[in-house]
């Protein structure tokens, strides 16, 4: 957000002015502190990524044959098991595969599956059943759990202007920033400063005291964050698109141990209800390139065995396609974990089934929260019944 | 004077300054009233100039898309006329206000205009009346049925949508039926459906007519007869006024009062109108505990910063993106649980908004910020928004300018914040190197406008 000086064009004096200059030098937060053991990635594809074409069952004749013009040939295929390969798009990935950087989880959901948009990321976002309505997200609420004493809010902190419900807690939320500078332009309002300073403290009212509060964090982690992503620069190759950038800018605040230990991410762009192929094979291939880069960056800097990237969509898609070289919206789908300390590398299960479909989609096996509960309770060392509203128990991917 | 200011931020979107200088002495009997009888003459919002809506609703699949990008701008102009009579001091405040409060209640997303305005002035019609009338038209409106799948809710395939947000969110809540409450009720809403022109439709042949148990009754229940038995039980009257009471009073509830409240609205026949005249006439809600404690919605915001600055946007549009930047975009609730509001509206990306929005204005700022994407947008673009909007202040310098400066700031903090201004009028005057009077007067105005304290009310 561009902040231009206050009340310079419209001819009237700048409120800023009125700010005693001994206020206006002072610095906020402090600059000392360090990263905190792992750290949690969250790469969300959004719209539906169709999941059929992404990890393709090539020996499947189901598949094929729902397929007619939009199934990836089995040639073309990067296969990787007897059973299931890469779209060519994700060649980069290949490496991380072989390497066992990479556990692919297929056909996770939940049930009675909603197919809106919306409503399914909620349900993804919240952890919730599908006929329930939280307004707090799974990350909001591991922050609520276990960060009573989180000095800053950019402990979670996801890569955009605006705050996903994922990321939004009781009593924590989870800080949005798209690019530092930017950040800081936003909150460098000396008025804005002064008052955080001058008045930030003992207010009566508890909700004016949290306004003050979110102000004066957004303020004090805006500055910090400028500072940080100023330390190191990234050398892998990532793609020159906004996500690339995004992904550069993760591998950079890690790498000069900034003290966050969620990040979010997202990549848009995958609600390919026609002319799928090409579309969906530019994404994919965004990821996948995006992917070799940052791993090549941990890897540089001995941070592999620190960080987790999990990477989910709302929903797959129809196994059939439909009449304009599309798939309509679906429901379960795979699911990715990339890190230096998966329990399981490579598949960890058997990919979809085709001949039991409901009406017409794949039946889920795995409960997504399922998948969060093992992250929530061994990698972030939290009470995943208490966050998840229930136990999810049973699996162990990291 | 902080009475008539609580009321107007309560029951509708804050003063102008105009109605400020007219209102702020009066009783608060006397503006009760008032609020009441304009309400009377409030308008239906006009209907969007289309034709039928068969191509959106049941066309084919290239037709619909063509449609619907149609039909998105045809909301954004609903959104924006609406926003706009929020702010506008010749409409019904307390009419705009209920509509926003039951919008929220009866959260529905639509992508067909007309039954969105349809829906909206449903609401409108029924905002200050008898619930029951709103809730019998709310299950027979073709934006909600469609919301819910009503429309597959047929004969021995019921399905259960409409039923369980019925209980769970519209009406009793949580705790006050069975799952099997829900299959039974499933059942007597069969058939309620809509047609192709967007209108209600009661399908007989879709109708199950069988016997069906629902709180503990057996007999051949029809959806009305669902909803008198759910308006039967207490517990309704006291799950909707709470709800209200958390809106309109305080989100920490007074749970005796609410008790009391309960009971009229009741034994009122749940007379919206009455309950709401008892609220803003009682002592309570004057309270201090209650004034100034609430954070304002995005709307109520916009709507309210609108209205006492007589904003005009050059680009109506903007006003949409703002909404969504803020996180409360009019017709597009996030879910049919409606916006959570209180502290959920405050991250550091919509505070810092918020607090920049006057800044923005005055300066008709380039706003560069994304918004949470379309999904079938391919890239994250650039989001420069120009944000062009005149601002007048003349009214305002004229008022003020005309008084000492301390006076002249104790009055335009009175006016503007409901909670203390932590600011003197001595730091403005101290550091402005212009001593006009018209400056002073602009930069304290801009000055409030920006601290936290107005985002409460």
């Amino acid at each position: 957000m561009k902040r231009r000086d206050f009340l310079k064009n419209s001819g009237l004096a700048s409120t800023a002015l009125f700010v005693p200059s001994f206020l206006q030098a002072g610095q906020l937060g402090s600059f000392s502190r360090s990263r905190a053991g792992k750290i949690l990635v969250v790469l969300q594809l959004s719209g539906g990524n169709d999941g059929l074409n992404t990890i393709v069952p090539y020996r499947n004749d189901i598949y094929y044959q729902n397929r007619p013009t939009l199934a990836i040939k089995k040639e073309e295929v990067l296969q990787v098991s007897d059973e299931l390969g890469f779209n060519p798009a994700m060649a980069s990935l290949r490496e991380l595969y072989d390497d066992g950087l990479m556990s692919i989880v297929n056909n996770v959901g939940y049930p009675n599956p909603d197919r809106s948009h919306f409503r399914s990321m909620d349900i993804w976002h919240t952890a919730s059943n599908s006929d329930e309505y939280l307004s707090t997200g799974w990350l909001g609420r591991y922050l609520d759990s276990n960060c009573s004493d989180c000095s800053s809010p950019h402990h979670a902190l996801e890569v955009d202007d605006s705050l996903s419900l994922a990321l939004k807690g009781a009593a924590h939320n989870g800080f949005a920033m798209s690019d530092p500078k930017q950040l800081k332009r936003t909150t460098d309002n000396k008025f804005l400063k002064a008052l955080g300073q001058q008045y930030g403290h003992d207010h009566g009212d508890e909700q004016v005291a949290y306004l003050y509060k979110t102000m004066i964090d957004a303020q004090s982690s805006a500055a910090y964050l400028h500072e940080k992503a100023k330390v190191h620069r990234a050398k892998g190759e990532y793609p020159t698109t906004p996500f690339g950038k995004d992904l550069q800018q993760v591998a950079e605040l890690i790498t000069a141990d900034t003290d966050t230990k969620i990040y979010y991410l997202s990549l848009t762009g995958f609600d390919t209800h026609a002319n799928q192929q090409n579309q969906q094979e530019r994404l994919l291939k965004q990821y996948a390139d995006g992917m070799k880069a940052f791993v090549s960056d941990l890897k540089a800097n001995n941070l592999m065995d620190d960080v987790l990237i999990l990477t989910f969509s709302e929903f797959g898609r129809r196994v059939k396609q439909n009449a304009s070289r599309g798939t309509d919206h679906g429901t379960a789908n795979n699911l990715m974990l990339i890190g230096g300390q998966l329990k399981k590398p490579g598949f960890v299960n058997d990919g979809p089934d085709l001949t039991k479909l409901d009406q017409g989609d794949l039946i889920y096996q795995v409960d997504f929260r399922k998948v969060y509960a093992n992250i929530i309770e061994q990698w972030l060392e939290a009470d995943a019944a208490g966050i998840l509203n229930g136990g999810f128990g049973g699996m162990r991917l990291v | 004077m902080e009475k008539i200011r609580h009321l107007y931020w309560r029951a509708g979107f804050g003063l102008n300054l105009g109605e400020w200088q007219e209102r702020r002495h009066w009783s608060v009997k006397q503006a009760v009233e008032q609020l009441f009888k304009e309400a009377e003459k409030a308008r239906p919002i006009a209907l969007p100039k289309v034709e039928s809506t068969e191509v959106v609703i049941g066309g084919n699949r290239d037709a619909k898309q063509q449609r619907q990008k149609l039909e998105r701008q045809l909301v954004g102009q609903q959104n924006v006329q609406w926003i706009q009579r929020m702010a506008n001091p010749m409409e019904s405040a307390l009419v705009e206000r209920m509509s926003l409060f039951w919008h929220g209640h009866f959260a529905c997303r639509t992508l067909v205009s007309k039954l969105a305005v349809n829906q909206l002035n449903t609401i409108r019609k029924h905002a200050l009346g008898h619930f029951r009338d709103l809730l019998l038209a709310i299950a027979q409106d073709p934006s909600m049925i469609r919301y819910l799948n009503n429309q597959q809710n047929k004969k021995g395939s019921p399905n259960e949508n409409f039923a369980r947000e019925l209980m769970e969110l519209f009406t009793i809540g949580r705790g006050n039926y069975t799952e099997q409450d829900i299959k039974e009720s499933a059942r007597a809403f069969t058939g309620w459906s809509s047609n192709l022109q967007g209108e209600y439709v009661f399908r007989m042949r879709q109708h199950d007519y069988g016997q069906k148990t629902f709180f503990g009754k057996t007999g051949n229940f029809n959806g009305e007869d669902i909803i008198d038995m759910l308006l039967e039980r207490k517990e309704t009257a006291l799950f909707i006024t709470r709800k209200i009471y958390r809106y309109f009073v305080n989100t920490k509830v007074d749970e005796a009062i609410v008790q009391d409240l309960a009971d009229t609205f009741y034994k009122s026949d749940y007379d919206i109108g009455k309950l709401m005249r008892t609220i803003f006439t009682s002592d309570w809600f004057y309270d201090s505990r209650n004034q100034g404690t609430k954070i304002k919605s995005p709307i109520e915001f916009m709507a309210g910063l609108m209205r006492q600055l007589n904003v005009d946007f050059e680009d109506p549009m903007s006003l949409i993106f703002v909404q969504k930047a803020l996180g409360q975009m009019l017709f597009n609730p996030p879910n049919v649980a409606g916006w959570p509001g209180g502290k959920n509206w405050i991250d550091n990306s919509t505070l810092m908004l918020r607090l920049n929005l006057t800044a923005y204005l005055f300066n008709a700022a380039e706003v560069n910020m994304r918004t949470k994407d379309e999904f079938e947008a391919l890239n994250r673009g650039k989001a420069q928004r120009k944000l062009k909007a005149t601002v007048d202040l003349q009214p305002i310098v004229k008022w003020a300018g005309a008084l000492a400066e301390n006076e002249a700031f104790a009055n335009l903090s009175d006016w503007l914040l409901s909670q203390p201004n932590p600011i003197q009028a001595s730091s403005i005057k101290a550091f402005l190197k212009d001593r006009s009077k018209d400056t002073f007067v602009q930069t304290s105005v801009a000055t409030m406008l920006s601290l936290p304290e107005y985002q409460m009310c």
